[in-house]
């Protein structure tokens, strides 16, 4: 009953026991940073090998369900780590100056992403609804944290809103729980999945009022219009070396957790939430791209076009199971696009900083050619040109929503699309046609930014031209 | 499998940018030179094309077939027909040209020729990729080095216009990529598994309406690019403000993927939509005809005389097309080369003096015939062809449109011939105000005649433009089977049929065709 096995726990107990060897360390020896990036690095790295073999041995079986039937180790939940760790890598890879500004507070910010890490990762591999809750505030606490780690006011305020509206939705997405488990009476997903699968509710008033309630909450979390006003701000206040990975992991958390708990337990009534799900994704893409393109600071304006990219991910959602590949694919290429965006905005505007206007970009071309290059590569596939990931992740959901019978949310989303080129190209009118003003020095690059920003971009284009191997190994990466 | 030469002309532009993107930054010097010798390697290719072509047959020739994703039904599929093989030539044909007559630009000559030399791989992809995905991949992805170019190395507006560009563009492919997906599905229900071929999309049947809404949407992104009146507002500006090489090609090839796309997708996928509005599509073309020659009439800058000049040369390839018979389809697709290689001369040669004099106000000039006499020779010539003077190669594209509608839409061709009248007054007029009579102002004595690099880049236009104009069917042999197996189509699909002469066209030149 209480099978137990330590592989599904593996990559959580990985970054976990890193996170506590780096904070004894931190007490007793005060060690150089170098080592807090040994550890965090050793720490990682077990945890996405560990993922990794997960996928190997548990990719397209049946439900492997461990501790009680709290966990889950399907491809699902190995393909969330292998994006997860992968994410938290290159995040820490392009935040690194904001960790040495900080001192000997560091250690902690590092210990924390890597608790982030391990809450996000139990995001996408919970099998019971409280479960998924805890791993939800596990993620969710280390990055109000983390908004607020250089604690001067815009991160205070930051943090602060991020937590009163965090907490608001977590309570919300806990009001949900409790409704789904009276309706079906188990928390454990496969209960309800059978129960919803083998009963027909006369009433399901309750069923579907918390259902509402789920997807509210994780609206929330991976903002969602109408959900998404948290996001502006804390991305504009949270300091720029770790806007990147906070932006990032909450989609990937979110929308693991979303796409198991609408595909698994809750199949049986996808007539009834898709629809809902379609309008939140519409309102999301629309609100998302009219209110970007009014932004002056670049990290607002991805703050809102993260609004509309929640928007198109959703789309994909409307077809159900059949929408989890697509779901994945957009979500872990669309958080590497927004990883090396951000190593850009850390580059440009210091790691520790919050606001990043749009005018500071002015001439980035010629101070900075690989940063230049980088960012507009970003911005050309979120706004969803050929040859990028963008394309293709837009190809997908789009196919999956159409097929579903989404037409006109297709349409509606398309058109958006174009009308998000408008910001995209702005920030590119910035970088490379407009002249910085008087004789602008070359930008200083720190090494962690050049390699995050190498990295995405490689990663961009190569799965954005050949997606195939992913693309391939995604219909493998279904939950139970 | 045989040599893949198709895949040869995309690929070798692309690696030819990439390699000029890893040159020494130090020595900006040789990026072009090392663009130009690099553009000449695809010419060879579509030459070898050309050669290796065989004439009359009607299909696709040197396919290329890869399955890419069958889930999906992605196949990476190229071929070349009649259509397509002239527009690859010409555009292998035109980069080398531009990237020659390039040499005033000084800023970032890198990124800049990399940018023709992706390009000019998009457009190539454009021409030969028949699958639905792969060709909007190489359709939407050749707006990027095109934005650069207009943005970047462009004249005083160049921001606004390379936006209003890209997004005028971008909106009619959105609505495209629904279609093409929708399309697929279709495809899904009636033959098992989705696909975005196009040989296999020939097999599905499609109800009337859905005709009607895909083309509409096929149609719109394709109209906007040629581009159709209403829509035509962002070619003035792209067009004046883009540097001279970046206007040849725009009016060059880029219109054409336009043009390209009607005959190759809207044409033959919906014909039964294509029937119901070809009169729609025709008074499009008609008006943009008439309303392009009237306002170039009335430009003061003799770049935006030639803008619009493309938008009025476009209306008879459209009018050619939507025609509906042999002659009309031959024509519009001889009129695209033939547009492609005078335009582009024409946007050469206006370069050319704004480089001298950097002014193109037609009232800055006058009496340069004196001064620079091989010049005017030259707009002179180019002008001729352009307005369609027989033994040019604009008589014969404009001759075979003409003659094409009169046997389908008699009024329509009759309203359109106006347009070859109004051409020779906006042509002419600004030739006589810019080179005849004394010189007008001083600074116009010192004036240089164009240089051996000039004529160089002059001479290979000229001489195509003679030749297709003295001995077209070398052309027309080739063109020839793939329209008619157009037609063929439309006819077996509706109830249309094709007008010839001597075939009871009488009846419908009086207006009974179509019942």
């Amino acid at each position: 009953m209480s099978n137990i096995d330590f592989l599904a726990l593996g990559p959580e107990i990985a970054v976990t026991a890193a996170a506590v060897l780096l904070l004894m360390i931190e007490v007793a020896r005060k060690p150089s940073a170098r080592v807090w990036g040994w550890i965090a690095g050793i720490g990682i790295a077990a945890a996405l090998g560990l993922s990794i073999a997960g996928w190997v041995l548990g990719r397209g079986t049946d439900a492997n369900l461990y501790f009680s039937d709290m966990l889950a180790l399907d491809g699902f939940s190995a393909f969330g780590g292998i994006v997860v760790f992968t994410l938290t890598g290159i995040g820490l890879i392009a935040g690194w100056g904001l960790v040495t500004s900080l001192r000997r507070r560091g250690a902690e910010f590092v210990a924390l992403v890597l608790i982030a890490a391990a809450g996000m990762h139990l995001m996408a591999a919970s099998a019971n609804l409280i479960m998924l809750f805890i791993a939800l505030e596990v993620a969710s606490i280390s990055f109000y944290v983390l908004a607020g780690i250089t604690r001067n006011r815009a991160a205070d305020e930051a943090a602060l809103k991020y937590f009163l509206l965090g907490a608001f939705a977590s309570a919300v997405f806990l009001y949900g729980i409790a409704l789904v488990f009276a309706a079906t009476g188990t928390l454990s997903m496969a209960g309800q999945e059978s129960f919803l699968g083998e009963t027909i509710l006369l009433r399901p008033g309750v069923l579907l009022a918390g259902i509402a309630l789920l997807i509210v909450g994780l609206g929330f979390k991976v903002s969602a219009a109408p959900f998404h006003v948290w996001a502006p701000d804390v991305y504009q206040g949270a300091p720029s070396g770790v806007t990147g990975f906070l932006a990032a992991g909450a989609k990937v958390g979110g929308f693991a957790a979303l796409a198991r708990v609408l595909t698994v337990p809750l199949d049986a009534y996808l007539d009834d939430w898709a629809p809902a799900v379609a309008v939140v994704a519409v309102a999301s893409v629309v609100v998302g791209t009219l209110l970007a393109i009014a932004q002056d600071d670049i990290k607002r304006m991805l703050a809102y076009s993260s609004v509309a990219h929640a928007g198109f991910i959703l789309l994909a959602l409307t077809a159900g199971d059949a929408g989890v590949e697509a779901v994945w694919f957009y979500v872990s290429t669309y958080a590497l696009q927004v990883v090396g965006a951000f190593a850009v905005v850390a580059a440009v505007s210091g790691p520790d900083t919050g606001a990043s206007p749009l005018d500071s970009y002015a001439g980035l071309g010629k101070r900075s050619p690989m940063m230049a290059a980088g960012l507009g590569l970003m911005m050309i596939a979120m706004g969803g040109i050929p040859m990028t990931t963008g394309f293709v992740g837009k190809l997908g959901v789009f196919r999956a929503a159409i097929d579903a019978g989404y037409l006109w949310a297709v349409v509606t989303a398309l058109v958006a699309t174009v009308a998000g080129l408008f910001f995209y190209l702005r920030v590119i009118v910035r970088m490379y046609m407009d002249a910085p003003g008087g004789d602008a020095p070359a930008l200083e690059v720190g090494r962690g930014p050049a390699w995050a920003v190498g990295i995405t971009s490689a990663a961009t284009i190569v799965l954005g031209i050949a997606p195939w191997p992913l693309l391939n190994m995604l219909r493998d990466a279904l939950p139970f | 499998m045989d040599f893949p030469v198709l895949t040869t002309l995309i690929v070798l532009p692309m690696a030819a940018g990439v390699a000029v993107l890893l040159l020494p930054r130090r020595r900006p010097e040789l990026a072009l030179p090392v663009a130009i010798a690099a553009s000449l390697l695809p010419l060879g290719a579509s030459l070898w094309l050309l050669v290796r072509f065989e004439t009359g047959v009607a299909g696709f020739q040197f396919v290329e077939h890869v399955n890419w994703y069958e889930p999906w039904g992605i196949s990476y599929h190229l071929g070349v027909d009649g259509i397509s093989l002239l527009l690859v030539v010409l555009t292998a044909f035109l980069f080398p040209i531009s990237l020659l007559a390039s040499t005033a630009i000084k800023d970032r000559v890198h990124l800049y020729a990399a940018s023709m030399l992706f390009l000019e791989a998009g457009i190539i992809g454009v021409f030969l990729s028949l699958d639905l995905i792969v060709f909007f991949v190489f359709w939407e992805v050749m707006l990027v080095p095109m934005y650069f170019i207009i943005g970047v190395w462009g004249g005083g507006r160049r921001v606004y216009a390379a936006v209003k560009f890209f997004l005028f563009t971008a909106f009619g492919s959105a609505l495209m990529l629904a279609a093409i997906l929708s399309l697929a599905f279709v495809a899904r229900d009636q033959l098992g598994a989705p696909t975005f071929d196009f040989v296999q999309l020939l097999g599905v049947d499609l109800t009337r309406t859905a005709q009607f809404w895909l083309f509409a949407a096929f149609g719109l992104s394709f109209a906007i690019k040629v581009p159709l009146f209403p829509l035509h507002t962002w070619l003035p500006d792209a067009h004046v403000e883009a540097p001279t090489a970046g206007s040849v090609i725009l009016a060059g090839v880029l219109l054409k993927m336009g043009t390209y796309g009607l005959l190759r997708f809207n044409l033959t996928l919906f014909p039964e939509a294509t029937v119901d509005l070809m009169p729609v599509m025709a008074t499009l073309a008609v008006i943009g005809i008439v309303y392009g020659a009237v306002v170039a009439i009335v430009q003061t800058d003799i770049k935006r005389l030639v803008a619009y000049s493309s938008v009025s040369h476009l209306g008879f390839v459209v009018l050619g097309i939507f025609a509906l018979t042999a002659q009309g389809l031959q024509g519009g697709v001889i009129q695209m080369i033939n547009h492609g290689l005078t335009t582009g001369a024409l946007f050469l040669l206006v370069g050319m003096i704004y480089e001298r004099r950097h002014t193109r106000e037609i009232s800055q000039f006058g009496g340069l015939g004196s001064v620079m006499p091989i010049f005017a020779g030259a707009f002179l010539f180019t002008a001729f062809a352009s307005v369609g003077l027989p033994g040019l190669n604009g008589f014969v594209g404009e001759f075979y449109v003409l003659v094409g509608s009169f046997l389908s839409l008699p009024v329509w061709a009759v309203v359109a011939a106006t347009g070859v009248v109004l051409a020779a007054v906006y042509l002419l007029w600004a030739y006589q105000r810019m080179f005849t009579g004394p010189v007008t102002l001083e600074e116009n004595r010192g004036l240089s005649d164009l240089n051996a690099r000039e004529i160089v880049i002059l001479a290979p236009i000229a001489a195509l433009i003679l030749f297709l104009g003295i001995y077209p069917k070398p052309a027309l042999d080739r063109i020839e089977p793939s329209v008619d197996a157009i037609l063929q189509r439309i006819e077996q699909t509706t109830d249309y049929r094709v007008p010839d002469f001597g075939s009871g066209a009488v009846v419908d030149l009086v207006g009974e065709h179509g019942e």
